[in-house]
């Protein structure tokens, strides 16, 4: 094994033994919310499973809730893996984006409330079971009633199944509070943080889902206005999907807003020599390198390429 | 002898061009724009160091290290030296410790730099405490 994986090996083990301590509970009576108030989302489509297939009817509630028709069974070949009888979180996380969704995780367990409040359903996982006897499921939460101490789900073969907070929060916490939240390019989660936000719109990009990714691009920057990577990446997403006028146009704004980001330079240049204008194109990337950072040996690659033009 | 190298001239004609058409330094020239992806990774890993650098910065840190008999700055030279991947995986760990200054946390992220400072010094050779590091040839 490498210096790194004994490395990567041994920094587990420290937190598997540092990881006994964690305190957990939800604090579910935080004073910046209306402990009142009972939310209940009557929009989300119910599929009962069929057999252990909780997680491709977990996923179709959510997906066709943001506006994808899909049924579970449409779901399953691309979630459900038979021999574990089951659907592994990353299974789920990849189909939400094969359809053109954007795959928010919970960043904390406290999120819910404020996701569910806002009208979003949230997938969680929860071992109904015990640690030592796991019984693994997906369920949907579609609304909360904290007066009454109860959480609403679409769970299993049980639409608006009420069950306690105390009850959901020990097999929820056995997940280490797993949720996922599944949205169109649109809708910003209601806790959302910019750079968890940004990356999961990235990977659609990667996905080449461009059209999509720069919906979420744009639905980022008119929360993060003055968002760097949020610029840039709806700039490549124009580019990428062949808009080059539009890009361009963009790029050159970008210069104007950012003018001491020599990635936005670099990008504008890469879109100018596309376009035929080698004299521009050099200019702008001489900018970039001349601002430097921890990119400049890309920048420096681009005008190599320019210079081959 | 003629017969030959009238069929051979037309084959090695091609054979060279062909030559030339591999070996002349082509480049297919992709794009090489920088995505969000990237600005983000760059953004994350220069987080991680500066906490870390923070984390080591702190004063019932610095104690107990110098408890330990550890100079803190090689310590800290020490951690900068660590790839991206390593500092990344450090800072997670420190940061999923509960936080405030508690006795325990201190332990344990003590503990975790010691570690980390002796494996780096052990993969680089300059020390033999770790049986399974595979030494760095001199």
């Amino acid at each position: 094994m490498s210096g790194l994986g004994w490395f990567l090996l041994i920094l587990a083990l420290c937190s598997a033994i540092a990881g006994c301590g964690r305190s957990t509970g939800i604090n579910w009576s935080s004073p910046s919310r209306d402990l009142e108030k009972s939310y209940l989302l009557n929009d989300i489509p119910f599929f009962p499973q069929v057999e252990s297939q909780c997680g491709p009817a977990a996923l179709a509630m959510a997906l066709v809730w943001s506006g994808v028709p899909v049924s579970p069974d449409d779901l399953a070949s691309e979630v459900f893996t038979p021999s574990r009888k089951g659907s592994l979180q990353s299974a789920m996380i990849g189909a939400a984006r094969r359809h053109d969704r954007i795959a928010y995780g919970l960043s904390e367990p406290e999120a819910l409330i404020d996701e569910v409040a806002a009208g979003n359903p949230v997938i969680v996982l929860q071992n109904l079971g015990l640690s030592w006897y796991q019984v693994w499921h997906y369920a949907v939460v579609i609304g909360l009633d904290l007066a009454k101490g109860n959480v609403i789900l679409h769970s299993g073969t049980t639409p608006h199944k009420e069950i306690s907070l105390t009850v959901f929060e020990r097999t929820w916490a056995r997940s280490d509070y797993w949720g996922l939240l599944v949205l169109p390019p649109h809708r910003l989660p209601a806790n959302a943080k910019e750079k968890e936000y940004l990356l999961a719109v990235s990977h659609l990009e990667r996905l080449g889902r461009w059209d999509i990714a720069a919906d979420g691009y744009t639905t980022a920057l008119s929360r993060w206005p003055d968002s760097l990577p949020a610029a840039v990446g709806l700039g490549v997403c124009l580019y990428r999907r062949g808009d080059l006028a539009a890009a361009e146009a963009h790029f050159r704004d970008a210069t104007v807003k950012f003018p001491h980001e020599g990635v936005v330079y670099n990008n504008l240049a890469q879109v100018l020599i596309d376009r035929g204008n080698k004299a521009e194109a050099r200019q702008a990337v001489l900018t970039a390198i001349e601002i430097g950072g921890p990119l400049k040996a890309d920048y420096e690659r681009t005008l190599e390429e320019i210079q081959n033009r | 002898m003629r017969k030959v190298r009238s069929t051979a001239k037309p084959v090695s004609f091609f054979l060279a061009i062909l030559m030339i058409v591999i070996f002349t330094p082509y480049q297919v020239v992709l794009a090489k724009m920088v995505t969000a992806e990237t600005l983000l990774d760059a953004g994350r890993v220069s987080d991680a160091r500066a906490y870390v650098h923070s984390v080591l910065s702190r004063e019932d840190v610095k104690a107990a290290l110098v408890a330990k008999g550890i100079d803190v700055r090689e310590a800290m030279m020490r951690t900068n030296a660590l790839s991206d991947a390593e500092i990344l995986a450090i800072a997670d760990r420190m940061e999923s410790l509960p936080a405030g200054g508690s006795t325990g946390e201190t332990i344990i992220i003590v503990s975790l730099i010691v570690f980390v400072v002796l494996l780096v010094t052990d993969i680089m050779g300059y020390t033999d405490i770790f049986p399974f590091v595979k030494k760095k040839q001199a």
